[in-house]
């Protein structure tokens, strides 16, 4: 099946939306990437996003580990999700430095919800080729005392989907 | 002797505490079985896996040329180790290699296996275990209790305490949240300083050469991404062929070791990033042995879920601890013997052969036969005590003999009844140690059954 058919089908994004809820992401869906980029200026004006190409340098691979840990909010815009798990594909086409997506405090991914395939079965077909990609379901989590469940074990402590 | 049942008797003196673990483990194997059953095609799933498994063990060695070659290309330094000796070394080398002093280290049953901490610690060099569960374990120098769950045997306050010591926290601070965010304080500050971080290998993909690690805390990548070295460490059976393969194996692991439908992070490492090294040990360590035997080699697909220790009851009620090996539960107690025949004799006979651990598994290892293999070849190789032997020996003989059976049943209901208690309960019985015998019935089955099927003809 080519990669076209397997990105896409509306029906997928309410399962896509219910997964990232369980694994304790937020996720908001508004029309059209415009509309999520303002939502992200007004409620989040500190989110740094690596767009333009200046930005992108600067925190590239060259970037000292101590800035990049005082990182607070970015935004990273995702290749595709997987509505069984909420996982949404990431590589290194999709940010500077890798130690970015976990390195923050908080994350914001953009997504189109035209980009959205069924399983991991279909994902895999969708991964490129490429020398560091990563599935991220959900903030960093850990249940290690006592099974309770604590966002923000190493990672992210909270994980923000925007969907447009 | 201070084998399984031994240390199994001192995990149950605390009743409340073993009924605990035993609830806490019997909620992740509940989880388990939700997540399961909301996958339409998981049978057909482990079926796959455990196909995928059996074609790379048969073809281990094409595989694993093919891994290395794809590895090399990509700009990774692959070595290999035929033992637990080599590994140590080669890590260390590396290491050293790189003037490091700080290793930090995301989570790896094989590195527990080849003892890499202690060698490294040993030659001056500060390891850090960087998953919390792994980190209180280490803090408290002591082995993990479950592979997925290390500190499943502690409960809050005691890691409250711990942490009072260690990082310095509020006396009596046993809160989670807060628990985990100051070990995230503490840990950040140790990824931020490592000169080398380490990881273990969910999955090595062959024709592509890159390594997986699925995490739910983002340790692994927070230390690679962060140290300019990073180390992958893997054992020789870790190999799939395909990339497509890992679809079937993202989709049972984290449902089957804590119900997630998948880790946080499943995270492919392929290439070094510009200016960093990226290294590869594969590891054998007695594997191709293993390989080589028609009955054990099964136990090679283990893809370390821990499925089978949360439904196992034996596991459950008896703590990880207990079994002296570094994998506890079912798959530690058919892998063990394999390492060290004689240390680990009493560990398939930790098991009721309930049959549950082989229901659990995603790849579908037969554990509880392979237990009841090993069970015969302990007893080939005269592993019991004379006594049981024995005992055994007259109880084959008795039963064999109808007539013979039926008198010692009879000699059993009266000498039962008339008996003084500490008599029965004797030394000798050892079975009446921890159990009360059964209420002694008037008669036998087969006196009741021909008095009430009518017919006189048994």
């Amino acid at each position: 099946m080519s990669r076209d058919n397997l990105l896409t089908a509306k029906d997928l994004i309410p399962e896509f939306i219910e997964s990232l809820a369980h694994v304790g992401a937020e996720v908001i869906k508004l029309n059209g990437k415009d509309s999520v980029l303002a939502y992200i200026s007004e409620n989040y004006p500190e989110c740094i996003t690596f767009e333009n190409k200046e930005i992108w340098e600067e925190y590239s691979f060259s970037c000292s580990k101590e800035k990049l840990e005082k990182l607070g909010t970015i935004q990273l815009e995702g290749k595709f999700g997987v509505a069984e798990n909420g996982a949404i594909w990431l590589d290194d086409n999709c940010f500077p430095n890798r130690l970015l997506p976990f390195i923050a405090q908080k994350v914001i991914i953009l997504l189109d919800s035209g980009k959205i395939v069924k399983d991991m079965g279909d994902a895999y077909d969708c991964v490129n080729d490429c020398g560091y990609g990563v599935f991220i379901s959900g903030p960093s989590k850990t249940a290690d005392i006592e099974q309770s469940l604590v966002f923000g074990a190493h990672g992210p402590k909270s994980l923000l989907v925007t969907l447009f | 002797m201070k084998g399984h049942s031994y240390k199994a008797g001192i995990f149950l003196k605390d009743e409340s505490r073993a009924d605990w673990h035993d609830k806490t483990l019997w909620m992740v194997r509940q989880k388990r079985d939700k997540a399961a059953r909301s996958v339409a095609d998981w049978e057909d799933l482990r079926e796959r896996a455990s196909s995928i498994k059996e074609q790379v063990l048969s073809n281990l060695d094409f595989y694993l040329s093919e891994f290395e070659q794809r590895a090399v290309e990509n700009g990774v330094k692959v070595h290999r180790a035929s033992n637990a000796q080599e590994f140590n070394e080669i890590v260390y080398k590396i290491i050293t290699d790189n003037n490091a002093k700080l290793v930090v280290k995301s989570k790896s049953m094989l590195t527990e296996e080849c003892g890499l901490n202690p060698y490294l610690e040993q030659r001056g060099l500060e390891v850090v275990d960087t998953d919390l569960g792994e980190r209180i374990i280490q803090f408290r120098k002591e082995p993990p209790s479950h592979i997925v769950l290390p500190a499943i045997h502690l409960k809050k306050e005691e890691i409250g305490e711990l942490f009072h010591e260690k990082l310095n926290t509020p006396k009596g601070m046993s809160d989670p949240v807060l628990l985990t965010s100051a070990a995230r304080t503490h840990l950040r500050e140790k990824f931020l300083s490592a000169g080398v971080a380490i990881t273990g290998v969910n999955f090595a993909v062959a024709e592509t050469g890159s390594v997986v690690v699925c995490t739910n805390e983002g340790n692994a990548d927070m230390g690679v991404h962060a140290a300019p070295v990073q180390i992958h460490c893997m054992g020789i059976e870790k190999l799939v062929p395909q990339t497509r393969d890992l679809a079937v194996f993202t989709r049972l692991l984290a449902r089957n070791a804590t119900g997630q439908p998948i880790t946080a992070y499943t995270s492919h490492y392929r290439k070094p990033r510009p200016g960093g090294q990226m290294h590869i040990v594969i590891v054998d360590n007695g594997r191709s042995d293993r390989l080589k035997s028609e009955v054990h080699r099964s136990s090679l697909k283990c893809i370390r879920c821990g499925a089978c220790m949360n439904t196992c009851p034996v596991y459950r009620r008896s703590g990880g601890h207990s079994y002296g090996y570094l994998i506890p539960g079912p798959i530690g107690s058919i892998l063990a013997p394999s390492y060290n025949i004689k240390k680990h004799t009493d560990l398939p006979f930790a098991s009721s052969l309930c049959m549950s651990c082989s229901n659990v598994c995603p790849v579908k290892i037969e554990i509880h036969d392979q237990l009841y293999k090993w069970r015969q070849e302990l007893s080939e190789k005269g592993a019991f005590s004379p006594v049981k032997g024995l005992v055994l020996k007259i109880a084959g003989f008795i039963l064999s003999k109808s007539a013979l059976y039926d008198f010692s049943g009879k000699v059993a209901r009266v000498a039962l009844k008339g008996l003084p208690r500490r008599m029965v309960y004797s030394k000798i019985n050892v079975w009446g140690w921890e159990r009360e015998l059964p209420a002694v019935p008037q008669e036998s089955f087969k006196k009741w059954y021909s008095k009430n099927s009518g017919k006189n003809n048994l």
